[in-house]
């Protein structure tokens, strides 16, 4: 396994916002990670990713345990991760922005500009790399996100909602990035909304809901389960039903 | 670098080498050498709080420490002043790094007010403390025993000591900028979860850009105290110390090469215009003109100059082309 979480909780007060939550990715996977709004699925990410650690439990990736290691130490073990609302550093360029990650594995200024290059030819960000990220809108940003994490050279990449907020025909075109980044090798876990996106891109998905892990499957089998019906509809629909 | 730039700066240093010359009065000295000195302060501030955006509002502990052992040291073992300057240094990485290792778990407005804090609390201990002159201060050798005093009757030897210490902090700047730790403080200043997400590792950074600023604020305080011969608590630590560098570095533009510079250029020019025109009653117009500065940077412009031009060359270059 690439990455193992065993139990893993996280507590606010009294209020746990990850309970017992289990979960183990293979090498070259695409992952799914659904569930409805308020779930724990992002605090259930940070605490993957480094940026929280779990109140209980344990994260080990390839071999190594990571549970309590700060972010920095997950980005040189090779995970990388992107955030919910772009955190792209706006009065940088494009070019820099992308170099900040290439520099974790090229120290030397041209290496790391060539690693940059490299990526944001894969993004499709080369014609815009003088432009200050601030310039960008949405799509752009999330695009921008993608290449920094990917400048670092990830075995695995934690996306968050990188797709939300785009329009049909940019999620296409963002769609077929994260088609590529997994055709380099790279074991991807999407948080995601859009039921489509998730359809067509995840192989396994795992469903989130109150802190835990309340299914999970392939997602045409998921989608069907009474469970994770429930949990984005409620239970009502079925007592109405029957 | 486009090819304006290169000219300009190749302008700036003609102007700087060649002022001396140009002015020869010891006033319009004085002058240049204080905006130097003041210069390279705000410069060596403008490592952690320009670049990396962490705001310190105590630099002046550092310029202190640095002022105080040439002094001391004079004073204890009767060595050059200069003979202190490394030991100001020394004590200064030191200071930065017990303060560091505490105020960088704090951010933003919290980090600036332990900043202030730790540089008032040393300013009134040095004003209790005999050892070190207390209230009084400590006063450098009277007369040079010889060229390594740094006790010169013209002001033209300091002036030039003064410009090659800024051409060495403007350097390191310049090679900062282009390197991994540039990025990196960049980085951290616009977003540290984000940065430390890439593989910064954020405390670490910080700290060694602090110590590196302390270094260079450290060594413009020992060139204060070796020019004018004194030092005491207010004029070493006092807390004008570190709000000149502030604004000064916030007035050319924060988080640039030259801003620094030219912040300190506009600045204690105004100053020293507001000494000559009001003498001595006017000594608390500095308190007003910091204050003015300070609301017309917040309000127009919170990238300083340096930010405005940016803005406006590209507009003055379309339009000189057109005409």
């Amino acid at each position: 396994m690439l990455l193992e979480a065993k139990n893993v909780s996280r507590q606010f007060g009294a209020f746990f916002a990850v309970r017992d939550a289990s979960l183990s990715i293979a090498q070259g996977e695409i992952v799914g990670l659904i569930g409805p709004n308020g779930a724990g699925k992002s605090t259930f990410f940070n605490c993957l990713a480094g940026d929280m650690p779990p109140s209980a439990g344990q994260v080990i990736f390839d071999g190594q345990d990571v549970t309590f290691a700060p972010p920095e130490t997950h980005a040189l073990a090779g995970i990388g991760r992107t955030f919910q609302l772009p955190a792209t550093f706006e009065d940088m360029t494009v070019l820099e922005n992308v170099m900040v990650g290439a520099y974790l594995r090229h120290p030397h200024r041209n290496a790391a500009r060539d690693r940059a290059m490299e990526v944001l030819e894969i993004t499709e960000l080369k014609d815009l790399a003088m432009q200050r990220a601030r310039t960008l809108g949405t799509p752009g940003r999330k695009r921008l996100e993608i290449a920094r994490v990917l400048a670092t050279s990830p075995r695995l990449m934690f996306l968050d909602e990188a797709l939300a907020g785009l329009t049909p025909s940019e999620v296409q075109r963002a769609i077929g990035l994260v088609r590529r980044i997994h055709g380099m090798g790279i074991t991807l876990v999407i948080v995601e909304h859009i039921m489509e996106v998730i359809m067509a891109l995840t192989e396994r998905v795992i469903v989130f809901n109150q802190g835990r892990v309340i299914a999970q499957g392939k997602p045409a089998d998921v989608v069907k389960d009474t469970q994770v019906i429930e949990a984005y509809l409620g239970s009502g629909r079925r007592k109405r039903r029957a | 670098m486009s090819r304006n730039v290169k000219l300009g700066i190749l302008g700036l240093a003609a102007i700087l080498l060649l002022y001396p010359l140009l002015f020869s009065g010891a006033f319009a000295l004085n002058v240049g050498s204080a905006v130097l000195l003041a210069a390279i302060s705000a410069s060596a501030w403008n490592i952690v709080g320009g670049y990396a955006g962490q705001i310190s509002v105590g630099h002046g502990m550092f310029f202190g420490v640095g002022a105080y052992l040439p002094l001391l040291i004079y004073q204890i073992t009767g060595l050059p002043p200069l003979a202190g300057v490394p030991v100001g240094i020394a004590l200064s990485i030191i200071l930065a790094i017990i303060i560091g290792l505490p105020a960088f778990r704090l951010r933003g407005h919290y980090f600036s007010m332990a900043t202030i804090a730790v540089a008032e609390l040393i300013r009134i201990f040095t004003g209790t403390w005999e050892y070190v002159g207390a209230a009084i201060g400590l006063q450098g050798p009277a007369v040079g025993r010889g060229w390594w005093d740094l006790t010169f009757r013209d002001e033209t030897p300091y002036y030039y000591i003064f410009l090659g210490v800024l051409a060495v902090v403007l350097y390191v700047t310049y090679e900062l900028q282009r390197s991994r730790f540039g990025s990196y403080l960049r980085a951290i200043k616009s977003d540290e979860r984000a940065a430390s997400s890439l593989g910064v590792s954020v405390r670490m950074t910080k700290l060694k850009a602090l110590v590196l600023s302390a270094i260079f604020t450290s060594i413009a305080g020992s060139l204060y105290s070796i020019k004018t011969g004194f030092v005491d608590p207010e004029s070493g630590f006092g807390i004008l110390v570190s709000v000149q560098m502030v604004i000064i570095a916030a007035l050319g533009g924060a988080g640039s090469l030259f801003g620094p510079l030219v912040g300190a250029i506009i600045l204690v020019s105004l100053q020293t215009a507001t000494n000559t025109w009001f003498g001595g009653g006017g000594s608390g117009l500095t308190y007003i003109l910091y204050g003015g500065i300070i609301v017309l940077i917040a309000r127009y412009e919170p990238g300083g100059l340096y930010e405005y031009w940016q803005r406006i060359s590209p507009r003055l270059w379309r339009s000189r082309r057109a005409a």
